[in-house]
């Protein structure tokens, strides 16, 4: 025995030999987490101060305000076209991402879907179409394929005062496609609140309905009894929504209370909530690392984390209870909320919870153009959509066909075996094991997806990244708009991640 | 040439049943499965020339050979899994054909086990056996989930029907790939090697389920290397090299009294 360890040294001779503290391994591993801790808080600390002092040196102003001041800025298309503050502008490039992240991700998985299927469909001509769309598409930039989208859908025929195919319903131009438009009017919100009981009853009669296929084996269609049930009420809403006008009162009071109440109940709330949190959390961790017989061994790396958990709810305390600003502005938002809801309630019984209005066409100056009226889809929007849906799908196509060949043959056999038709083999067998395989890169795709959307800067489309440019080329701006930019990005990429993460670890297969 | 009569007349049905169950008369009993001339290629290889072979309702019949021989392909063409591509299959009166219909027909009254499993594992081992009477059989979950459970008290494993097949051992999965079989009431059952992919303990737990099953007179036919099971189950066991049916005989005649040199030959290797 030449090196005796602590362990050791009580069975053997070198009792009072105690190990130097460079050799001792709890010695050395909380030294490197303490060490590495402060080197990264120093370097975070040394980067903010010098950008700081460079900013300042160079006379850079990287302050917020210009959120709060009037742009110059005409946006070609999103729910406020001439915003009346530079966030208002950037909020609604965001919203503008946001739809065109949304709604591709629909079509693409939807296109995705078919196209793997196509892939590995019995008829050859399918199959071929299939693999062409998939190597054709994946191949060629998505910036190249956005610009040709939308120099083909450029060449449709100008606008003017008689532009059909059916004027004054749906118009096609080089400007984009125009139609009608159903908009929510004074009585939605009362109307919604209808909906809202429908909807609880529309679960109530599929859970039902569930209930009774299970009794009896009959085919109950749940799905359709609840969409009918849904129906239903929403045909019904149409009258009697103005019997929800009782919510209006309600909801004033909410808000009165919430602005006489003291500063002090949130900032109690907060720092009770994050201790509740911390101990909560510290109290399973302790429970997850005791053993059956009641054991409890804890490695230094658990030490840590207990460590590092308090210390955060330590934190938040603080913050809460200085911070008085976080606390009164809880209450005033909360408030203001619930005066926005009261105003939303505020309508004359007769208003309608729904309107329409047919596009129009207007000749202000010398060139003819889509008035405000009805829904326009421009050909920025379609440029960008078509490509990141068709060129996203050609990926999520392989994906899907590589999950559903993952699943081994033996499957589709047993399926057949005990009788199962194709399509029930594919809807029970198949697809539920495939989807644990083609989630995580689903995932990716989606990411990928919702981060392309910012080459719709190449066609004049106003997301968050092309109003963002706007922004900053008037108000010089550059740093701030750039870490919204970021923190938005951020912000919608771990939303997705984490809706993804949810369902794979849903869809484990349990073993063992 | 006595033994070629004996031959003969067991494909003509007229044996009167294997050594370890002797007094069972099946010649009056209704054929259940009948091949005639079953041929099949994979490319240029034949894997079946000329199966001919006819079972009766309730036998037990055991197919040996060495690997290659085309029995697990043999057994697989009976409920179209694989296609034969000259001769005729008939089963309990249904023709094999191109008939979707017939397919489907055949294989809601044969079951099928097979060597790997083949369970489904992301469902609950109750869920794996009511899922066809649920589907195919349109049985409410109700009645499935109690005949599920019964099935496995039969096989001997009611208390894993909560778990998922991951977390069951090689012999409790296959014995839930039998009780799977078994609930769409099957007139026939199909065992592909069922206990090659086990380990050697629990190959006993099977067969004892497979021995009960023929106990209850159920139809079976048996690919398998486990001359136990064969000696003291089979009605008749069918020998098989080279895509071709070499001997059919009882398993007296058969582990006892081999007529060809090739069957010989291959009792040797595996009695060594």
């Amino acid at each position: 025995m030449t090196a005796p360890t602590n362990q050791a040294s009580s069975t053997h001779e070198a009792v009072s030999q105690r190990v130097p503290l460079w050799r001792d391994a709890v010695v050395v591993k909380w030294t490197a987490q303490v060490a590495t801790l402060v080197l990264v808080l120093a370097s975070l600390w040394f980067l903010a101060t010098q950008a700081g002092d460079n900013l300042t040196a160079r006379n850079i102003n990287i302050g917020f305000d210009f959120l709060e001041r009037p742009p110059d800025i005409q946006l070609s298309e999103g729910i406020d076209t001439h915003p009346a503050t530079g966030g208002r502008a950037l909020w609604v490039g965001m919203v503008n991402t946001l739809r065109m992240a949304i709604v591709g991700i629909v079509f693409a998985t939807l296109l995705g879907v078919v196209v793997g299927l196509a892939r590995l469909s019995n008829n050859w001509l399918i199959r071929r179409l299939a693999t062409i769309w998939v190597e054709t598409l994946r191949n060629i930039p998505l910036l190249v394929q956005i610009i040709f989208y939308f120099s083909v859908l450029a060449v449709l025929p100008r606008v003017d005062m008689d532009t059909g195919p059916i004027n004054g319903w749906l118009h096609i131009s080089n400007k984009g496609l125009a139609m009608p438009r159903v908009f929510i009017a004074d009585g939605f919100y009362q109307w919604a609140t209808v909906m809202l009981v429908g909807g609880l009853a529309a679960h109530y009669v599929r859970r039902r309905r569930v209930d009774l296929h299970n009794e009896s084996g009959a085919n109950t269609s749940p799905v359709l009894w609840s969409l009918g049930t849904l129906a239903v009420f929403g045909m019904v809403g149409l009258f009697i929504h103005p019997l929800f006008g009782f919510i209006e009162p309600i909801m004033g009071a909410v808000a009165s209370l919430l602005d006489s109440l003291p500063i002090l109940l949130p900032q109690v709330l907060l720092s009770a909530t994050a201790v509740l949190l911390a101990g909560r959390w510290i109290r399973e961790f302790l429970a997850g690392r005791r053993s059956a017989v009641g054991h409890l061994a804890l490695s230094d790396d658990d030490y840590f984390r207990i460590i590092f958990t308090a210390i955060a709810a330590l934190m938040a305390v603080t913050v809460a209870i200085y911070w008085t600003g976080l606390s009164s502005w809880i209450l005033n938002s909360g408030s203001d909320l619930f005066r926005v809801i009261e105003t939303k309630f505020n309508v004359d019984g007769a208003a309608r919870p729904f309107d329409a209005m047919r596009p129009d066409i207007v000749k202000p100056g010398k060139f003819a153009n889509y008035g405000i009226n009805g829904l326009t889809m421009t050909v920025g929007f379609a440029a960008v959509f078509f490509g990141v849906v068709f060129y996203t799908s050609a990926f999520i196509g392989e994906i899907v066909r590589g999950g559903i060949l993952a699943v081994p043959k033996g499957q589709t056999e047993a399926a057949s075996a005990v009788g199962l038709h194709r399509s029930q083999s594919l809807r029970h067998i198949i697809l539920p094991q495939a989807i644990r395989v083609i989630l995580p890169p689903l995932g990716n795709q989606y990411l990928n997806l919702t981060k392309n959307t910012s080459l719709a800067i190449a066609v004049g489309y106003s997301d968050i990244v092309q109003v963002g440019q706007t922004v900053y080329n008037q108000t010089g701006k550059t740093l701030p708009v750039v870490a919204i930019w970021m923190l938005f990005y951020l912000a919608t990429s771990l939303t997705i991640s984490v809706v993804v993460n949810y369902y794979n670890v849903r869809m484990k297969l349990v073993e063992r | 040439m006595t033994d070629v009569t004996d031959v003969t007349e067991t494909e003509t049905g007229t044996d009167s049943g294997g050594a370890a169950r002797s007094g069972r008369d099946l010649s009056s009993a209704k054929d259940m499965i009948v091949c005639e001339g079953v041929s099949k290629w994979y490319g240029d290889f034949q894997a079946l020339e000329g199966v001919s072979a006819t079972i009766k309702e309730q036998e037990v019949v055991v197919v040996l050979g060495p690997s290659g021989s085309g029995k697990s392909t043999w057994i697989r063409c009976i409920n179209r899994l694989e296609e034969h591509q000259e001769g005729l299959i008939v089963v309990d009166g249904v023709e094999l054909s191109n008939d979707l219909r017939n397919i489907e027909k055949v294989r809601s009254e044969v079951g099928m086990v097979f060597q790997q499993f083949n369970l489904f594992p992301h469902l609950k081992v109750r869920d794996n056996v009511s899922l066809a009477p649920i589907w195919v059989r349109k049985k409410s979950k109700a009645e499935a989930e109690e005949q599920a459970q019964a099935l496995l008290e039969l096989v001997g494993i009611p208390e894993q029907a909560d778990k998922f097949p991951g977390q069951l051992s090689g012999g409790q999965q296959q014995r839930v790939a039998i009780a799977r079989a078994l609930a769409m009431e099957p007139k026939i059952m199909l065992f592909d090697e069922p206990t090659s992919a086990l380990d050697p303990e629990m190959i006993k737990e099977v067969l004892d389920v497979m021995k009960n099953l023929a106990l209850s007179g159920m139809t079976m036919m048996v690919v398998t290397h486990e001359m136990g099971f064969a000696k003291e189950v089979a009605d008749r066991i069918i020998f098989m090299e080279e895509g071709q049916i070499v001997e059919v005989g009882t398993p007296e005649h058969f582990f006892t009294n081999p007529t060809e040199d090739r069957t010989k030959l291959f009792l040797s290797q595996i009695l060594a």
